[in-house]
């Protein structure tokens, strides 16, 4: 006989799991126990929120399901955030949360909080465990909604009385999962959709690929990348698309969308088949669906979510499915389509587009330090952006190679950086991990820094200090004529002091002539290093 | 246009909940919704109508798919379903009236089920414009109180 939180325990065991993510209390204290004997490591975090996002950088590095773990109240209600991020950018985390005695459920008492109820619109699925005897069911389960289909974060909550009860018989191997109202979308799409994108590509002859975090989500870089090989087909791609394609690759003509290449969005604008695959046509990489349907353009719609399809776009081909299986599939017909004249526009558009923007050298131009951190970064390293004007300049000027660029494109959650940072880089430690953040992100998570010295994690931090939450003040600047309100940031904190207090080397950067050895010396640190790169305040994004 | 879903759901606590709060959430519009047990008790069926251009309505019925708690979304065509609801509606009457207020009743298969000194209550089954028409042919005896219990639907064959 086991109780429930040994039987959890044991679920995530069976899963594979050798880390998690959390913060204890006494609803969530028999599950802890349960770890007491378990090879299952616990990393303590500083806060609830960073263990949802800890989870997401082991899960997006991993590909796998990650877990973290809160007690009930505001332990739950703090991992809200992290879910609704997780959720927004289809991560698959499992989240499990301690609850009060399921006796006492709806009355009110001590740190009760009626977390199923609160994270519903923030989790592809919830369960409120009521009996022990379901716990090895509900886990297979939740693992299997998790990782299938569109990928997200699944909450379990259980009352402390059921992680105590005793329970009859473990045996989780014997569970099979199936859960009648859940049929992910077959792997290969419907083979008469599929033809009908054929004809439309070879009927084409400015075709587009716009590629979305979906693709990198499904695992599908290669099979994307070996159809565009193959059919010549360019394409541009989301922010949170970066990384199907490198970024010195002949076909790739860029970032979409009002944060992008205006290259990249008139590349959009001038092709007659545009195939979206893995992205949800949100307002930031196309602010006007409307203006796409007009006009002859035939748009194909890729996607695992039937639901994604025609909510803000209306395509003329949807297909449904995986996209590693769709593009395997493509890439097998017989597609004749020539796009080289289209390819030259496309190289012709690219150089004649001009960048009007105008980046300040006074300190450190901030387009200037992406690129030369990027570019010295190894080939399969991963670069977390946090968000603000740091995200921004960093997915713009990024020198994608084949690693990783995570960020929160879709909840745009500050503070994202350092504790995903972490999770990446205890999930792969022989990897390189950099987290970019400003000066407002990174004060929304440097107690984290405490979680990354503690656990030995060699965190390599870069702050691009503007002294302003430069986002805000920008939009303050173009809105509302420089009527800076709630945006100032001053000068503290002194973050040599911070760099000291957690062990951490610093560097401090104020001069583009010393931004390459101050990379170089950044980079080649095995130790934990905190660098402080100060951009002048008046740079914007656009 | 209109559309009538036919929505089988886990009968569990907290499915109606998800179900509402998709349609709050989306800013979809709830015309009438009615819950039930099926044949399995661990099984609902929910008829739920709506409003709204040709993409909402198919929106609704992907989010509705979505829902792992929903097993089963039917989209139903009018013409093709019976849909029925069932209203009790308290009307005033006078001794002068009465009569014709029977008559009415009498007409639209309509059933007093309770008569009082001033007002009786009536119990009608009808499609749901039916329904509105008999409230519309009654409004001027005064109306005192109206519940309906939204539609229900079943496919034909």
């Amino acid at each position: 006989m086991i109780n429930g939180a040994e039987a959890m325990v044991k679920c995530l065991e069976a899963e594979g799991i050798t880390k998690i993510f959390g913060y204890p209390g006494v609803a969530i204290a028999p599950f802890y126990d349960g770890l007491f004997d378990s090879n299952i490591e616990h990393i303590l975090v500083r806060q609830e929120q960073a263990a949802g996002h800890a989870a997401s950088g082991w899960a997006r590095i991993s590909r796998k399901p990650a877990v973290c773990v809160t007690t009930s109240g505001p332990g739950a209600t703090n991992l809200i955030t992290a879910l609704a991020t997780a959720y927004a950018d289809s991560i698959p985390i499992i989240a499990i949360t301690g609850q009060v005695d399921s006796e006492l459920l709806g009355r009110d008492v001590f740190q009760e909080a009626d977390i199923t109820g609160a994270a519903e619109s923030f989790t592809k699925y919830r369960y409120l465990v009521k009996n022990a005897e379901d716990l090895p069911r509900i886990f297979k389960e939740a693992f299997y909604i998790a990782s299938s289909g569109r990928r997200g974060p699944v909450l379990i909550d259980v009352p402390i009385d059921i992680q105590k009860q005793e329970i009859e018989d473990f045996d989780y191997d014997r569970i099979q999962v199936d859960i009648r109202g859940y049929k992910p979308p077959k792997k290969d799409g419907n083979p008469q959709q599929v033809q009908k994108v054929v004809e439309a590509i070879n009927q084409s002859k400015k075709p587009l690929i716009c590629a979305g975090g979906g693709v990198i989500l499904g695992n599908g870089e290669e099979q994307v990348r070996a159809f565009c090989e193959k059919t010549g087909i360019p394409l541009v791609h989301t922010m949170m698309g970066i990384g199907v394609l490198p970024k010195a690759h002949p076909l790739y003509f860029g970032m979409l969308g009002n944060n992008g290449k205006p290259y990249a969005n008139r590349a959009v604008d001038q092709s007659d088949l545009l195939i979206i695959v893995g992205a949800r046509v949100a307002d930031r990489a196309i602010a006007k669906p409307k203006n796409l349907e007009k006009g002859t353009r035939t748009i194909v719609h890729i996607d695992i979510d039937t639901a994604e399809i025609g909510k803000n776009l209306g395509p003329t081909i949807p297909l449904v499915g995986d996209v590693g299986g769709i593009f395997q599939t493509l890439t097998k017909e017989n597609i004749t389509v020539d796009t080289s004249a289209w390819l030259d526009k496309l190289r012709e558009i690219k150089t004649t587009t001009v960048d009007h923007r105008k980046f300040s050298d006074e300190f450190v131009n901030p387009i200037t330090f992406v690129k030369e951190l990027s570019a010295r970064m190894d080939e399969d390293a991963v670069y977390v952006a946090d968000v603000g004007q740091n995200q921004l300049w960093s997915a713009d000027n990024y020198i994608m190679k084949s690693g990783r660029f995570l960020t929160t494109g879709g909840m745009g959650t500050m503070g994202y950086s350092i504790p995903a940072a972490i999770g990446a880089k205890m999930c792969r430690p022989d990897k390189q991990v950099v987290a970019v953040c400003g000066d407002g992100s990174f004060q929304m998570a440097m107690n984290e820094l405490a979680t990354a010295r503690v656990n030995d994690v060699p965190l390599k931090i870069v702050i691009m200090r503007n002294h302003y939450l430069g986002l805000v003040r920008e939009y303050q600047y173009n809105t509302y004529h420089s009527r800076y309100e709630g945006v100032q940031l001053y000068d503290t904190p002194h973050y040599d002091k911070i760099a000291a207090a957690y062990d951490m080397q610093y560097i401090y950067v104020d001069d583009n002539q010393k931004v390459e050895s101050s990379i170089e010396e950044f980079l080649a640190m095995d130790d934990a290093c905190l660098m402080v790169c100060e951009v002048a305040s008046e740079n914007n994004v656009k | 246009m209109k559309g009538i879903f036919s929505v089988l759901v886990e009968n569990q606590s907290g499915v109606l909940s998800q179900i509402s709060g998709l349609f709050a959430r989306r800013g979809f519009n709830i015309d009438s919704l009615a819950v039930g047990e099926t044949e399995n008790h661990d099984v609902s069926s929910m008829t739920i109508v709506s409003t709204g251009d040709e993409r909402t309505i198919d929106q609704i019925e992907k989010q509705l798919n979505k829902k792992i708690d929903v097993i089963k979304v039917r989209r139903l065509q009018e013409r093709s379903c019976i849909c029925l609801e069932m209203m009790l509606i308290k009307v005033s009457y006078t001794p002068s009236n009465r009569g014709s207020l029977l008559e009415i009743c009498l007409i639209n298969d309509a059933r007093i089920v309770h008569m009082g000194a001033k007002d009786m209550i009536i119990e009608i089954h009808a499609a749901p414009d039916e329904i509105e028409n008999f409230i519309e042919l009654v409004r001027t005896f005064g109306i005192k109180e109206i519940q309906r219990t939204g539609t229900v639907a079943l496919k034909k064959d």
